[in-house]
């Protein structure tokens, strides 16, 4: 339909991508030199000689300079086309880059919109691929005529086109729409303590990158003097640790909610023949699509909260190329706040659950309770082993009594979720502490297959399963090894003779 | 439809424990021990020298002990790779992959040829001497828990690849 555009020949992003780069590039150089800069603005009135003032001008300018031309050389530098079923593209100003990628790799195209691309009206296209060493690929700045007509061009080789002009009417009714409200609630029941966590990690790090300078600096002693003090405060007054408590939780709470809101703002999603598509982002707006053939598998997850108010979350998983790591992990796609028949509508597009979900329930062998208990219970003491010679105080050992039925209630809370289910197609595998997850996986998207056993695992006649797919593993402890053998043999029947592409 | 655990084709799917698996090659002994004793022997020398020159009055005391728990420790290992060698098995089926291992853990892995990426092979400089080479196979996804074979010959692995080569292309 679009054919305003000539991709055969090279071209480059918008023009307005140059303000874009630049300020990301500023942005990502302040969030490196932040507190040197702060520490510069700090001294700054005590710079009393005219020549020094000079200098740091200079500086500044310097850098905004090279910034500057570094921006321009790599727009300049960065060209790209379509050519045989292949989007190449050309980077690098010293070292230069040519790749270029088959349309059947490309997974998905994402449109992304942060705040200078929304200021300006430009989109960020990124283009994700599965199975090779570059994973995305993200042009920074592109008109919006520009962007869908690549996507056309793009998705129309990949089979996509065609039920685009179906989608249209579709589009009005979105299968999930979040709003502020939903997302309230949402925010409400979510996993605080982890958010928490979450939260100490990011002040942690900031923490250590200040603590670096300072020791740079050589001023430990202030910093550890004044940790002192306080530590002896808090330890002397009980007062103080409930006001602690009571801010952890609004910490949390205010963590949860500016995550949720932060990601999922004015979240949509709209089922389409093949695809659904997701948009949400409150600064950072997103639009994904995903095409149901490259879902992996579905993590239906939900805690106790959630379930009082009857909403749960769903995570899409799509192949991966390397490991797993955090970087990847936005490559999990969720749909936050879903009621139950939207969770329904969503599987029932994708596969056919009703049998493996009406198959038997199966639980691990008794040997998985006893393995966790045993784990478990040898770490505790190793914990409190250290702490008691550590210290030298009977006092550690009274919170035993606190912690031990504390774990005790959390293992078998975990046992107690662990279970699978296993039709001709499809597996079925839930867990969880707090929080619920049921994995669904079709049987045929299975890539790698492993059984191990311990000798105290044989004692017991039992086996753990690992099934790898491109999107992670997926672990089935402790099941009898009979059962764990007919699995074994079952998946990987499955997999030979299925003629369905797993991607 | 058929209930899944009464349908009979499932009785008589290929079974994996009956399948008969082969042994890595011998020879591949032969550089496991090399490549423990490469690490064992310049620590025990490092160790040696430690007790010549820089430990004190103290802690010569109880050299003799260091020395029984320094070798006791290497000892087991030792031990370890030896009994565990002859459980290190591979078979080749029409349509996949499977390399079984471990003494105290038992794994075993399956890939079949449909899901595989690429295979490779490796010639460390050691197996080269015996004439090994190991070969890897790598899937989607995570890729560092595929499945390798150290320690066949490379005919072996070589006619290997080629068979997967042209079962990926079927």
């Amino acid at each position: 339909m679009n054919n305003l555009f000539d991709f055969s020949t090279f071209s480059r992003q918008s023009t307005k991508g140059i303000l874009v780069i630049y300020i990301a590039h500023l942005y990502k150089f302040l969030k490196v030199t932040w507190i040197l800069v702060f520490l510069i603005v700090k001294d700054f009135t005590k710079i009393t000689n005219k020549i020094d003032a000079i200098y740091i001008y200079a500086g500044i300018a310097f850098f905004l300079i090279f910034f500057l031309v570094r921006t321009y050389l790599i727009f300049k530098n960065f060209q790209f086309k379509i050519e045989n079923e292949h989007f190449i593209l050309k980077q690098g100003i010293l070292k230069k880059t040519n790749t270029a990628i088959p349309f059947y790799r490309i997974q998905n195209i994402n449109f992304k919109q942060n705040i200078v691309q929304q200021i300006i009206g430009v989109f960020e296209v990124s283009i994700e691929t599965a199975g090779s060493s570059t994973t995305e690929i993200s042009i920074k700045a592109l008109s919006l005529q520009k962007a869908t007509a690549l996507k056309e061009i793009i998705s129309k080789n990949t089979k996509l086109g065609e039920e685009e002009v179906v989608v249209e009417e579709k589009q009005i009714k979105p299968l999930v729409r979040i709003g502020v409200k939903e997302l309230f609630k949402v925010s409400l029941t979510e996993n605080h303590l982890q958010n928490l966590l979450l939260f100490f990690a990011i002040v942690f790090g900031l923490l250590q990158q200040i603590q670096q300078i300072i020791d740079s600096l050589g001023q430990t002693e202030v910093i550890d003097g004044f940790i002192e003090e306080n530590t002896n405060a808090i330890s002397a007054s009980i007062f103080l640790v409930i006001i602690l408590l009571l801010l952890l939780t609004i910490v949390a709470l205010v963590s949860s909610f500016v995550r949720v809101f932060l990601v999922h703002f004015n979240l949509t999603a709209y089922l389409k023949e093949d695809a659904f598509e997701i948009n949400q982002g409150l600064f950072t707006k997103k639009s994904i699509i995903l095409k149901k053939q490259k879902i992996q598998n579905i993590t239906i997850s939900t805690n106790p909260l959630k379930r009082l108010i009857g909403i749960s979350f769903i995570t899409f998983k799509q192949a991966v190329s390397g490991k797993l790591n955090n970087k990847k992990k936005d490559k999990l796609i969720r749909i936050v706040g879903c009621k139950k028949e939207q969770i329904e509508i969503i599987k029932a597009s994708l596969f056919a659950p009703t049998e493996v979900e009406n198959s038997l329930k199966k639980i691990p062998e008794n040997y998985y309770k006893r393995r966790i208990f045993i784990v478990t219970f040898l770490i505790l003491i190793a914990v409190y082993a250290f702490f008691y010679i550590g210290s030298s105080q009977v006092e550690v050992l009274y919170t035993a009594i606190l912690v031990v039925p504390i774990v005790v209630f959390l293992i078998l809370k975990k046992v107690k979720k662990r279970f699978y289910k296993i039709s001709d197609e499809m597996i079925l595998v839930g867990k969880g502490l707090l929080e619920t997850h049921i994995t669904y996986l079709g049987i045929f998207k299975v890539q790698n297959i492993k059984m191990q056993q311990t000798i105290f695992q044989k004692r017991s006649n039992v086996a753990d399963l690992i099934l790898q797919t491109a999107s992670g593993k997926i672990k089935i402890p402790c099941i009898d090894s009979q059962e764990a053998i007919k699995i074994y043999n079952h998946t990987l029947y499955k997999v030979e003779t299925s003629k369905t592409s797993w991607m | 439809m058929a209930d899944y655990f009464q349908n009979s084709e499932v009785i008589s799917l290929p079974n994996i424990i009956e399948v008969e698996f082969i042994k890595i090659d011998k020879s591949y002994l032969k550089v496991i021990l090399i490549n423990f004793f490469l690490i064992f022997i310049p620590l025990f020398v490092g160790l040696i020298l430690l007790d010549k020159y820089t430990f004190t009055e103290e802690i010569t005391a109880y050299s003799i002990y260091i020395y029984a728990l320094f070798t006791s420790f290497f000892g087991l290992i030792f031990l370890f790779l030896i009994f565990s060698f002859p459980k290190r098995m591979y078979v080749i089926r029409d349509k996949d992959i499977s390399y079984k291992a471990g003494l105290f853990t038992k794994k075993i892995t399956t890939v079949p040829f449909s899901r595989i990426q690429h295979v490779e092979i490796d010639e460390k400089p050691i197996s080269r001497i015996f004439n090994l080479a190991s070969l890897s196979v790598f899937t989607a996804g995570d890729s560092s828990d595929d499945l390798e074979i150290k320690g066949i010959k490379r005919e072996v692995a070589n006619q290997i690849k080629e068979f997967i080569s042209t079962k990926i292309d079927e």
